[in-house]
């Protein structure tokens, strides 16, 4: 009896765990453990880990030779690493390459493309590089083209195009074949405003349907994208955690921007006795930035003040801390 | 391999390189044609004006000399077809597109060496007409030419073999070129030291990896098996080095 009832135990335990393994797999696309590379004796990425969700779009933020490019090539299988490992899907990236590669849609930085080529016969080998089958190809090119624009330049040869439509071409080639993972390196990079905002875009449609990865060492550019960031220093994971999150938890003052009419330095000694005033800053002739300590805001009190003192107030406002000022603090340097 | 080898078919077809390369190669074909002919119609000339001058044979007067000048276009060509195998994929950063598509790295050297192969015979194919200016003219032996044409293609993938192996350690495509071209040059003229070791096996084994001892026979009308099996063995020796050589830049990253 006693034997019996602690074989089902067994089993039911056995089976918990599997679907809880299961369910592990199943929701941690990516599964970067310990990663660790070296080039010679230098060491380009440290004992890296994180997850991704399905679903999720994950940020590596970071300077430029952080090593966000290092960590996306192995995450990509175009290399292995030193150390540590990289799961796609629960596919290994160097013993299970060619599954792991199936799974993946991988855009490199620079966005190196087939320059003799036309976009369309670029896209048809990258289809037919990732297995869609033959009669899907034509489809697939279509619908792929379609969806990222490129229907007026398809029969262009792609050294004739601009750089925007380079970059389309590149999200296309990564989003041909349908891959669950997309890995975007610098997606971004190089383009004007209103490129990236397209790119922004396209990479936005995307967020919820497809679990991404994507490397910046533009905060602003990808902050707005991301579901969780990490900030890469030296090679390593500097700081981890939903944009928000990272906000606040390094919001060590609240910082308050202030207009006067040209009376900065009267504006200064009107405030500065002014209880959780931290220090103040003149930036120029009418304009100040004043770190207040604690969670109270001060702008009410400050205003009250200068409005009596009969210093023209033009503008009052909470100076937001965005990801790269973070980063900043973090590291001590500037982002790019 | 499919797909790696439609791609770089395209490639090469619409890179300016392939039509400078076949160019150059006809017009070169084409003046060791002519000058094979004026050597021919002096001969004529001569058998016209002495009655009892021996006749002409064309094997060794026309096609021989042909075919021999063309294996030096070969020598020197094939390289630069080679060159652009893993060179310019790395210049450009597409390696980086091609080492994370789900093709095995076998699979896209294959692909890239036999587009490159199939990028020399069309070369060589461009001389068929010249052939056939001849069939006008003379009685050729049409077995002599075919068992030419069969050791030039062989030779080309014994050449393009080395060239993937030096593309594959480069992303400068001159460099690849010039060290294949050099390689080719030591293994042409290895057979040379042979007579250095009369009767030992260094003579032997310098004899036997020659690639000129195994392109010979070719020319002379003779199709052996083991010629064809040294340049089977030739190339794969090679392409596995430049597999392994893939490999090792993988890891290095």
């Amino acid at each position: 009896m006693a034997a019996s009832t602690g074989l089902t135990f067994g089993l039911l335990c056995g089976w918990t765990l599997s679907l809880i393994w299961k369910w592990f797999v199943e929701y941690t696309v990516i599964v970067v453990n310990n990663l660790t590379k070296f080039y010679g004796l230098h060491s380009a990425v440290e004992d890296v880990t994180f997850t991704v969700n399905r679903g999720e779009v994950f940020g590596l933020l970071g300077p430029n030779g952080a090593g966000k490019s290092t960590i996306m090539k192995m995450v990509a299988s175009f290399m292995p690493p030193t150390s540590g490992s990289v799961k796609i899907m629960d596919y290994d990236t160097v013993k299970d390459s060619l599954d792991a590669r199936k799974c993946i849609g991988y855009l490199p930085g620079n966005t190196p493309l087939y320059s003799d080529m036309t976009v369309e016969s670029f896209l048809r080998f990258a289809a037919q590089a990732k297995g869609v089958k033959k009669e899907q190809i034509s489809s697939e090119v279509r619908g792929t083209v379609s969806d990222l624009g490129l229907s007026e330049v398809r029969e262009r040869k792609i050294d004739t195009l601009p750089k925007g439509y380079r970059q389309r071409v590149g999200l296309a080639q990564a989003l041909i074949g349908d891959p669950p993972v997309l890995v975007f390196d610098d997606p971004t990079g190089g383009l004007d405003a209103r490129q990236s905002r397209e790119i922004e875009g396209l990479i936005k449609d995307l967020s919820g349907w497809k679990t991404m990865l994507i490397a910046s060492h533009n905060p602003s550019k990808i902050s707005g994208l991301c579901d969780r960031v990490a900030f890469i220093d030296k090679g390593r994971v500097a700081s981890l955690g939903t944009p928000r999150d990272l906000t606040e938890k390094y919001r060590e003052h609240v910082s308050i921007k202030i207009i006067v009419g040209d009376k900065a330095k009267e504006a200064l000694k009107t405030i500065c006795r002014v209880e959780g005033v931290l220090s103040i800053l003149i930036l120029n002739s009418s304009m100040l930035k004043v770190d207040t300590v604690g969670e109270t805001d001060l702008r009410p009190v400050l205003a009250d003040r200068l409005v009596n003192a009969g210093i023209p107030l033009l503008e009052i406002a909470r100076d937001e801390k965005g990801l790269e000022d973070v980063f900043m603090d973090i590291t001590g340097r500037k982002v790019h | 391999m499919r797909s790696i080898y439609f791609k770089e078919l395209s490639l090469y077809f619409s890179s300016p390189l392939f039509y400078v390369i076949a160019a150059v190669f006809a017009c070169v074909a084409g003046i060791y044609f002519c000058n094979a002919m004026a050597y021919v119609s002096l001969l004529s000339t001569m058998i016209t004006q002495h009655p009892s001058f021996p006749g002409i044979r064309m094997d060794s007067v026309f096609i021989q000399p042909v075919f021999s000048d063309m294996v030096m276009l070969v020598v020197f060509f094939a390289p630069l077809i080679a060159m652009r195998f893993y060179a310019d994929e790395k210049a450009a950063g597409t390696i980086e597109l091609l080492f994370t598509y789900p093709v095995s790295d076998l699979k896209s050297l294959l692909g890239k060496y036999l587009a490159g192969w199939t990028v020399l015979t069309t070369v060589l194919l461009l001389t068929v007409p010249l052939m056939g200016l001849m069939g006008l003219l003379t009685r050729p032996n049409w077995g002599l030419v075919a068992s030419s044409y069969l050791g030039l293609v062989f030779l080309g993938g014994a050449i393009l073999s080395m060239g993937a192996l030096f593309s594959s350690l480069t992303k400068h495509q001159i460099i690849a070129a010039s060290l294949t071209i050099g390689l080719t040059l030591i293994f042409w003229s290895v057979g040379w030291f042979a007579q250095v070791f009369p009767g030992g096996t260094a003579g032997t084994v310098l004899r036997e990896i020659s690639l000129v001892n195994h392109v010979s026979p070719f020319l002379k009308g003779s199709i052996s098996v083991k010629d064809i099996v040294f340049f089977i063995e030739f190339s794969l020796f090679f392409l596995v080095l430049a597999f392994e050589a893939i490999d090792s830049n993988r890891l290095r990253g």
